[in-house]
């Protein structure tokens, strides 16, 4: 599935003052949230979900269940050094948040979670009693 | 929704809607977000004698990203496939871009081909591109006729 993008052309011109954007990025008061992209698939055993969170580390994202809740924050930094000017932006810098509310269907003692490059990988198993059991039938 | 229904339809998920934050753009959650994102989304700086472009590439490893440079144009390239083993009908959401992809950035000034270098990290490219020497800004002296 192949889709055309755009093209960015960045104006030539003299620096522009700061963008309110990028004035967000450097106060931590005012940090944009933002809602990752998710995939959900469903296989025999229960579901896995997949969202893409990139800039996150095993060191700012956190992964909580309180009561039935489950929650991804993760704290992302701009990757421009300090004195580094945004002249461009399309995507803004800030937190990712995004919670679920689970059923009593998941298991949650075996949820299971894995980051690699960006994209973090949550298995959610169905528990034993939400599966569907063959019953032999007694002749 | 697609795929196979537990028995009285298993449904572990469901989303808090939530008040987004008012400087971005909003997204609904239960929308496909693939038609309204541009994949990679690209942030631009300049830093000193270069540029700093960072691409949001999850998921991708550094040899799926073909990357060209002219003196001053920027070409990124690649593929974004699905898992496999994954039927199409098991999905219950798909919001993540998937497929091919390509983005093309004019910079604002030339810049030294030969200086480039780009990292990866945690699904973030990030490429520096200083600029030629040439095209440095210099400071004219403006003289007022005697």
């Amino acid at each position: 599935m192949s889709e055309a993008h755009p093209s960015i052309r960045v104006p030539v011109g003299p620096p522009a003052a700061q963008s309110p954007a990028a004035a967000t990025t450097r106060d931590a008061a005012h940090r944009p949230t933002i809602t990752p992209p998710i995939d959900i698939h469903e296989g025999p055993d229960g579901l896995t979900l997949e969202a893409d969170l990139p800039g996150a580390t095993e060191s700012n994202l956190t992964i909580q269940l309180e009561h039935n809740v489950l929650s991804l924050d993760a704290r992302i930094d701009a990757v421009a050094p300090e004195g580094g000017r945004l002249i461009h932006q399309e995507y803004p810098v800030g937190d990712y948040h995004r919670s679920f509310i689970l059923s009593d269907d998941v298991d949650r003692e075996r949820i299971a979670a894995e980051l690699k490059d960006g994209v973090l990988k949550i298995f959610l198993p169905k528990a034993d009693r939400a599966r569907a059991r063959r019953i032999e039938i007694q002749s | 929704m697609a795929g196979p229904d537990w028995r009285g339809g298993w449904d572990p998920f469901h989303e808090f809607q939530r008040e987004m934050g008012r400087l971005f753009q909003t997204f609904d959650p239960f929308q496909s977000l693939r038609h309204i994102r541009t994949f990679p989304a690209i942030n631009l700086y300049v830093a000193g004698d270069a540029f700093l472009l960072s691409a949001q590439l999850p998921g991708t490893a550094p040899d799926e990203v073909e990357l060209t440079v002219t003196s001053e144009t920027l070409t990124l390239r690649g593929e974004r496939k699905r898992p496999e083993g994954v039927k199409d009908d098991s999905y219950r959401r798909q919001e993540r871009f998937m497929g091919r992809w390509s983005r093309t950035i004019t910079l604002p000034d030339r810049i030294d081909e030969a200086k480039v270098s780009a990292q990866f990290a945690d699904g973030v490219l990030t490429v520096r591109l200083p600029r030629a020497e040439g095209a440095k800004p210099r400071q004219i002296a403006v003289s007022s006729p005697s």
